[in-house]
């Protein structure tokens, strides 16, 4: 994280010295403050243990599985699971939180009844197999609810993490400028 | 000009767009000022959220949802469920107020210097002549004492210095300021533009005009607009309009400014015998401390219905009712603009052309209806809406998931365009703001109780707005047009005005043509509290346009000694 963190700090500073430091001497104390390691993890890391190390398992692998590794790195690398961990424990409600671990209790149960093994354990195309069934309301205790709320964490916490947004999507903190007939040339533009 | 026995020639209570104004022009024009604002202080580039990916900011941008529910449940209508910006706003845990079951109301206020100026949406447009003359025509409400003629040259001024991006379109119903170049619109919008030259007759699809600039201003130490569309968080470029770094630069460079935040305004002291407001009492927020500041005239900016508050509170002694009260029209005609009928629709084409960098304006198609006496009988209510909006593409957003998802999510959607109407809302005297009989906050100033709701007028204008949202779109030729008309919850456009209305008399009003009390010659009342009627245009620019003026005019009355 340090080097994109560094790239950001010198992308605030180079916009700095192009209008001249003494013109907006708030931007140097911007990047400055941005970089300040945060004073509370909350927010940021799970600050609560929300899940068993078998429930960690699993929601490492199927996070993987929602958004794998392709020419890009996949939700593992770019820290979805410890995201869910964090919104589950410290940002969602406490019915919110029991709901999404029964389905991941009931996904678990699915996959060691018809495949013999704990979901994390399965090969990728296998895991494939139980998410659709999932995704089709075919499995009891974790109904078609839970697929899009699961799928919303891991896409949400894919796409606002550093690698979703730098990495996989093209960063744009500052564009400077505005253009509104550019060409689209395959990758999607945040900031 | 300081006379010996006040503390400060001028108090400026808060420090939004009008405060913020009032203490730029009261001490430049050589007044010591004291700025008492009750939010903390931020001062310019000190902007926790500025600047960051979604990855730096606490639960990626999103405030916890119990800190919501607990602390921001009034303050969400205004963003506080953006962790990138929530800690300017007021925990309404602590600061509560109060409405009749049924006639809910949201009050979204901010807890920083500066107001709302950091906060708001920064449209910046024009009331035309046929505004100020609406309530004399149609019977709602109080005449204005004041035309258009008489705002326009200082139109010119704040637009001159606060830095408007906007286009000259020569239109009456949007008259034409002292604008920069406008923001551009998109190969989406161009196209839906032509669209409305060809199929849409009469209806205008113009520019939206907003106080972020697209050229530099060295002198002020601000640049442009960098489209990075985080303005909320706070802009070190000062590219948009804010007390911070527009108003607040200025008005300290004088030396004639005091500013202290953490000041909770609870009441104006009054002597009855001189007609005058002789103090200002005031609660530091952090110790509790009471204190009375003196000054010889009293700006009172401390936003439409926190200015009523403190009206209704301050009564000379031994009365019970507000010294500012003599016409019976205090805390009455409260309002805010329709919100909430949003129109969208799919533009067709363009697929192989994107947005570079986000844009802080977009597409503004101004008021159609009731302009003219020909036109009473296309509708049946008074006055009337513009809309707002722009068109954009977002990433696609596929079913399933895997590889296949996430590949299909490095495309964009359509380009759609999307629209809300803001209307006028009139002027209704049992639209009120009063003061509870038995609730007090924790600094013991009586909770502000609402009783705001819409009439017949705006409902019959929202549903006029969403039919002709659709019928505009569909004209246009935009594909899958669709209209939501949500519940409208006073307050919710956040451009409350009124409560202390401008008029001709002190029998009809609470200030005069030049905001000034007529129970008080030296106090003036310049933000959205003196409005005596809403145009359906965004207020801020008209509060700053009212509050150099009423500067001008005290301080003028001022040296004069009449004052």
């Amino acid at each position: 994280m340090d080097h994109l963190s560094m790239n950001r700090r010198m992308a605030l500073g180079a916009i700095a010295g192009a209008f001249g430091m003494t013109l907006i001497p708030a931007l140097a104390r911007a990047a400055d403050l941005a970089a300040d390691p945060t004073a509370s993890e909350l927010g940021f890391q799970p600050t609560t243990t929300v899940f068993t190390a078998a429930q960690r398992a699993f929601v490492a692998a199927y996070s993987e599985r929602i958004v794998p590794t392709t020419d890009t790195p996949g939700a593992i690398a770019a820290g979805v699971p410890a995201y869910i961990e964090m919104m589950l424990g410290d940002w969602f409600t406490g019915n919110e939180r029991a709901d999404f671990i029964k389905g991941i209790d009931a996904v678990e149960a699915h996959a060691k009844t018809s495949r013999k093994k704990s979901f994390a354990k399965l090969k990728a195309a296998i895991q494939d197999e139980v998410i659709t069934e999932v995704m089709n309301g075919k499995v009891p205790g974790a109904g078609t609810e839970f697929f899009y709320a699961s799928r919303q964490l891991v896409v949400s916490g894919y796409y606002s993490s550093e690698i979703g947004m730098t990495v996989e999507r093209v960063y744009l903190p500052v564009p400077g400028r505005y253009d509104g007939d550019y060409k689209y040339e395959g990758r999607v533009f945040t900031g | 000009m300081q006379d010996a026995s006040y503390e400060f020639d001028a108090i400026v209570i808060g420090s939004g767009v009008s405060g913020g104004w009032a203490a730029k022009e009261l001490t430049e024009k050589g007044m010591k000022v004291l700025m008492l604002d009750r939010g903390y202080m931020v001062e310019h580039g000190d902007y926790p959220g500025e600047g960051k990916g979604a990855w730096e900011l606490p639960f990626r941008g999103q405030t916890q949802k119990a800190k919501v529910e607990s602390d921001h449940f009034k303050a969400r209508f205004g963003g506080a469920e953006g962790s990138d910006k929530a800690h300017y706003f007021n925990n309404d845990r602590l600061n509560p107020y109060a409405y009749d079951e049924g006639k809910d109301f949201r009050w979204v206020r901010p807890a920083i210097v500066g107001g709302k100026s950091i906060l708001w949406g920064r449209v910046s447009l024009r009331w035309n002549a046929t505004d100020f003359e609406a309530n004399k025509k149609d019977g709602n409400g109080n005449d204005w004492p004041i035309r258009y003629d008489d705002i326009a040259p200082w139109y010119d001024y704040v637009e001159s210095y606060a830095g408007i991006a906007g286009n000259k379109d020569g239109l009456d119903e949007l008259p034409d300021g002292q604008f920069q170049p406008p923001h551009p619109m998109n190969v989406a919008e161009r196209w839906v533009q032509d669209q409305f030259k060809s199929n849409v007759p009469g209806r205008h699809f113009i520019h939206n005009r907003v106080a972020n600039m697209t050229e530099d201003k060295p002198e002020q130490g601000r640049s442009r607009c960098q489209s990075r569309s985080q303005c909320a968080r706070g802009c070190s470029f000062g590219a948009y309009f804010s007390t911070q770094a527009v108003t607040l630069p200025a008005a300290r460079a004088t030396g004639n400014l005091t500013l202290i935040p953490d000041s909770v305004v609870t009441s104006l002291e009054y002597d009855e015998a001189k007609k005058r407001v002789t103090g200002v009492r005031v609660i530091d927020a952090n110790t509790k401390e009471a204190k009375t500041y003196r000054s010889r005239i009293v700006f009172l900016c401390a936003s439409t219905l926190a200015s009523v508050q403190i009206l209704l509170n301050s009564r000379a002694e031994g009365r019970s009712d507000s010294f500012a009260n003599q016409s019976g029209t205090l805390g009455r005609y409260v309002m805010d603009h329709i919100f909430r009928v949003s129109i969208s629709g799919e533009v067709p084409g363009f697929n192989d052309m994107i947005e570079y960098g986000r844009r802080p304006g977009g597409i503004y198609i101004p008021r159609f209806r009731n302009l003219r006496d020909d036109q009473k009988n296309e509708v049946d209510f008074v006055r009337g809406y513009g809309y707002q909006g722009g068109a954009g593409r977002g990433p696609k957003w596929p079913e399933g998931f895997g590889a296949d998802m996430k590949e299909q999510m490095r495309e964009y959607g359509a380009w759609r365009m999307g629209m809300m109407a803001f209307g006028e809302c009139l002027p209704y005297r049992d639209n009120t703001l009063t003061l509870s009989p038995t609730k007090v906050d924790r600094f013991g100033v009586p909770l502000a109780v609402f009783n705001v709701t819409f009439h017949d007028n705006e409902y019959k204008m929202m549903a006029d707005a969403k039919q002709e949202g659709i019928r505009m779109l569909t004209a246009a030729g935009l594909k899958n047009v669709k209209a939501e008309q949500r519940e409208h919850v006073p307050g919710d456009a956040i451009h409350e005005m009124g409560g202390a209305r401008m008029g001709h008399s002190p029998q009809e009003s609470v200030v005069n043509k030049w905001s000034q009390a007529h129970d008080a010659p030296n106090l003036f009342i310049t933000d959205g509290a003196q409005m005596a009627s809403t145009s359906c245009v965004n207020p801020s620019i008209t509060f700053m346009a009212l509050t150099a003026r009423a500067a001008d005019y005290a301080v003028k009355q001022v040296k004069a000694n009449i004052i």
